[in-house]
C-alpha cells in the first residue's frame, strides 16, 4: 500500500502530468466555451423573415419550382403515386411537397442558427471527451514508466523492492487508478458544463430512461477503453523500457499502421477489409454494434458482417492482455541494466 | 562469525548475436566480514558493477551461489532488503523533483519514518539544498543524495559503487569519515566499489580485487599490501656503469633471483634476503651506496596484480588485465591469508 500510494504521489507529482491536466481542463473549457458562443435558444423573429426572403429570392430563380407551384396536379401524375399514397406525406401542403420533391429553398436552408441539444449531442460529446483522456492517460502511463527507465529511477526502485511482479502491479495499478479518476472528474465536469451551456444557451432535450440507459452504457464501454489505452501505454512503456519507444508504436501504429492495413486489406480479395482496421473495432466497442456490408455485384442485397461490442471487447480486451501479460514475462525475466 | 556476504562461483555471460559471448563474471568469489568497510577492486569491465547488480537481483547470473545475512539471493532478498542500503553505478534522479522529494518518495514508499529524510539529509551534507530540484544539482551533490538515500532505511549492509565519484577533496573526506564511523561505530558492513586506489587504501579495513570475472586476491588491505611489498629491493651502486655487472653476478649466484636495471638502479627480486645481496656483490668487488625494500602503496600492488601497469609507448586497452585460472587464484588467496 505504500509503494501504491508513493507511486501515485509520483505520477502526480510529474510535471508531464501537471501540463496535461491544465490542457485538458483548458481544453474542456474552451470546447465548453465555443459551444456556449454558437448555440442558441433558436431564430429570432426578425432570423425568420429574413431568411424567408432569401428562400423567396432563391425560388424565383428555380423555373421548375415555380412551375410545380403553380401546377396544382403536379402530383397527381402516375409518377407521383407513391406520394400520393404515403401516409408520410399527406400532410404536407402543395409547396412543401414542391420544395421537397423537386427542389425548393425553404427559410430554414437560410438560417444559421445552431442550437446546442444535450440530449442528441451531449452523450457524443462526452464519449469524445473520455477517448481524449484516455490517450493522454496513454501517454502519462508511458512517459511515467519510460522515464523511470529512462534515467535509471527503476533500477532505484528495485534495490528497495526487489518483488518485480509487485512493482510492475503497483505502477500499473497506479496508472489504472489515475486514468479512472481523471475519466469521472473530466466526464462529470464535462456533463456538468454542457448541460449549463444546454440550459443556457441550447435545448436540454428529452432525456428519458432509455437515453440514460444508452448512454450509460455507452460511457461505460468508453471509459474501460481509456483504461485499456493507459493499460497499453504501461505495457509498452515496459517492454520498450522508453517513452519514446511506447509513444513511436502507438503514434506509428494510429497514423501509419492503420494507412498501411488499408492499402493491403484494398489490395487483398477480401470480404469485409474494414475489419482489419482497428477503429472498426473501437468504434463497434464505443456504439454497440457496427455492421460491414460486402456488396455483391451479382446481388443488390449486400452480405452483412456484424460486430458487436462483445466481439470488439474481447479483441480489444485481448490485445491490451497480449501486451501486459508480454511486458510482465520481460520484467521478470530480462535484466535491469 | 559467518561473512555478511558470501558469493561463490558467479558467473554471468552475455550472449550477443553475431559475437562473441562476453564472460562478465567467470567463476568469482567473494567474501565480506561484517563492521568492515570492504573494497571491491577492479579494472574497468573486471565484473565489479556486474556483481553489485547480481547480488541485489537487478541481473540475473548463469551460476553461481550468493547469500546475504545467510540468505540466499536474490531468491530470500525481499526478505533481506530492508537492512541493506545500495547505491549502484551513478543514479539518476527525476530532474524535477527536490532532493528532499526524492527521498520522501522512497521513504514512504518502504514505510521508512518520516524523520529519517531530515537526518539523513544532514548526514550528507545536503541539508541547505534540499529544497532545490535535482537538475541543479552538480554530480557530487547527486552522488551525496544517492548515499542518502542509501542510508535511509539505516541499513546493516551499505554496499556503494563509486560514493566518491565526483565528489570534491572535503566532500571525500566526509565521505570516508561517515562510512568509517558506520562501520566501526554503528557496526554497519560497508562495500565499496571504487577506482580511487588511495582512498581506498585509507578508507578500507579489506579488500578484494578482481580480473576478468574473477577473484585475484583478498584479504586486509594493510596486508595485501605489505604482502607485495619487500619482494623487490632497490639497489644502488656508486657508478651506474656497472649495473651490468651486478646483474650478471647476482643472476649467476642465485638462479632464483631477478635483477633489471631501471634507470640508475637495480630492481632485485627473488633474493633470498638483503644480506645475501650485500654479500654477493661485496665478494664481487662491487659496493653498495644504497639499499632498500621497495615499499608500494595500494596503486601499485593493484597495478601488478591486475597487470594494467602502462608501459612506455603502449595503452592498456579495457580487458587486457591479468586472466586468472580460478585454482591459481585461489591459491593466491590462501598465500596472502597466510
Amino acid at each position: 500500500m505504500n509503494l501504491f500510494k508513493t507511486e501515485l504521489r509520483r505520477i502526480l507529482r510529474r510535471r508531464l502530468t501537471l501540463i496535461f491536466g491544465i490542457l485538458s481542463a483548458a481544453g474542456l473549457l474552451t470546447l465548453v466555451g465555443v459551444m456556449g458562443a454558437i448555440s442558441s435558444k433558436g431564430p429570432s423573429e426578425g432570423d425568420l423573415a429574413e431568411a424567408q426572403i432569401w428562400a423567396d429570392e432563391a425560388n424565383e430563380t428555380n423555373p421548375e419550382f415555380n412551375d410545380c407551384v403553380r401546377d396544382e396536379d403536379h402530383f397527381e401524375t402516375e409518377d407521383y403515386v407513391w406520394v400520393r399514397e404515403d401516409p408520410a406525406y399527406e400532410d404536407l401542403t402543395h409547396q412543401e411537397r414542391c420544395e421537397y420533391f423537386v427542389g425548393g429553398f425553404t427559410a430554414e436552408d437560410y438560417l444559421y442558427v445552431y442550437t446546442f441539444n444535450f440530449a442528441n449531442e451531449g452523450q457524443y460529446t462526452l464519449v469524445g471527451v473520455v477517448i481524449v483522456v484516455g490517450l493522454i492517460m496513454m501517454m502519462v502511463a508511458s512517459s511515467a514508466i519510460g522515464a523511470e527507465w529512462s534515467s535509471g529511477g527503476m533500477s532505484n526502485l528495485m534495490v528497495w523492492h526487489p518483488n518485480r511482479l509487485k512493482v510492475w502491479g503497483v505502477k500499473l495499478g497506479a496508472a489504472l487508478a489515475i486514468c479512472a479518476a481523471a475519466v469521472v472528474a473530466f466526464s462529470l465536469l464535462a456533463f456538468g458544463l454542457l448541460y449549463l451551456v444546454a440550459v443556457l444557451r441550447g435545448e436540454v432535450g428529452d432525456m428519458n430512461s432509455a437515453w440514460w440507459e444508452n448512454s450509460t452504457e455507452r460511457w461505460s464501454r468508453t471509459g474501460l477503453l481509456a483504461l485499456g489505452m493507459t493499460a497499453l501505454g504501461a505495457s509498452l512503456a515496459m517492454l520498450g523500457r522508453h517513452t519514446a519507444i511506447a509513444s513511436g508504436v502507438i503514434a506509428g501504429y494510429l497514423i501509419v499502421g492503420d494507412l498501411i492495413v488499408s492499402l493491403v486489406s484494398m489490395a487483398l480479395p477480401m470480404d469485409y477489409p474494414e475489419r482489419l482496421s482497428l477503429y472498426t473495432w473501437v468504434s463497434a466497442w464505443i456504439s454497440g454494434r457496427v455492421e460491414l456490408y460486402n456488396w455483391n455485384a451479382e446481388e443488390f442485397v449486400p452480405d452483412v458482417m456484424v460486430i458487436t461490442s462483445t466481439d470488439a471487447g474481447l479483441l480489444l480486451g485481448g490485445v491490451v492482455l497480449f501486451f501486459a501479460l508480454l511486458a510482465t514475462w520481460s520484467f521478470r525475466r530480462r535484466d535491469a541494466a | 562469525m559467518p561473512p555478511i556476504i558470501e558469493i561463490s562461483g558467479l558467473r554471468k555471460t552475455y550472449r550477443r548475436s553475431f559475437r562473441q559471448p562476453h564472460h562478465a563474471l567467470d567463476g568469482l568469489d567473494l567474501e565480506v566480514a561484517e563492521g568492515q568497510v570492504h573494497g571491491f577492486l577492479g579494472p574497468n569491465g573486471s565484473g565489479k558493477t556486474t556483481t553489485l547488480r547480481a547480488l541485489l537481483g537487478l541481473i540475473r547470473v548463469d551460476g553461481g551461489t550468493m547469500r546475504i545475512f545467510g540468505e540466499e539471493v536474490p531468491q530470500r532478498l525481499p526478505q533481506v532488503v530492508s537492512r541493506i542500503g545500495a547505491v549502484v553505478e551513478s543514479p539518476q534522479f527525476f530532474k524535477h523533483f527536490s532532493g528532499r522529494l526524492t527521498l520522501q518518495l522512497l521513504a514512504e514508499s518502504a514505510g521508512v519514518d518520516k524523520n529519517r529524510v531530515e537526518e539523513v539529509l544532514e548526514q550528507v551534507g545536503l541539508r541547505d539544498a534540499a529544497k532545490a530540484s535535482v537538475k541543479g544539482y552538480s554530480l557530487g551533490m547527486r552522488q551525496r543524495l544517492a548515499v542518502a538515500q542509501a542510508l535511509l532505511k539505516q541499513p546493516q549492509l551499505l554496499i556503494l559503487d563509486e560514493p566518491a565519484n565526483g565528489l570534491d577533496p572535503a566532500g571525500i573526506h566526509h565521505m570516508r569519515e561517515l562510512l568509517q564511523w558506520l562501520a566501526h561505530s554503528q557496526g554497519v558492513t560497508v562495500v565499496v566499489s571504487s577506482h580511487l586506489l588511495s582512498e581506498v587504501q585509507v578508507l578500507c579495513d579489506s579488500m578484494t580485487i578482481v580480473s576478468r570475472g574473477r577473484r585475484i586476491v583478498d584479504g586486509n588491505v594493510a596486508e595485501i599490501i605489505a604482502g607485495h611489498s619487500g619482494a623487490s629491493l632497490n639497489v644502488r651502486l656508486p657508478d651506474a656503469a656497472s649495473l651490468p655487472e651486478a646483474v650478471e653476478v647476482l643472476t649467476a649466484s642465485e638462479p632464483e633471483v631477478k635483477a633489471v636495471i631501471a634507470r640508475d638502479k637495480l630492481v632485485v627480486s627473488g633474493a633470498p634476503e638483503p644480506a645475501w645481496v650485500t654479500q654477493t656483490l661485496a665478494e664481487a668487488g662491487l659496493y653498495l651506496s644504497e639499499l632498500t625494500t621497495e615499499t608500494k602503496n595500494l596503486e601499485s600492488v593493484f597495478l601488478e596484480l591486475t597487470g594494467t601497469a602502462a608501459t612506455p609507448g603502449e595503452t592498456v586497452q579495457i580487458g587486457q588485465s591479468v586472466e586468472v585460472a580460478p585454482v591459481e587464484a585461489e591459491l593466491q588467496v590462501e598465500g596472502v591469508q597466510q
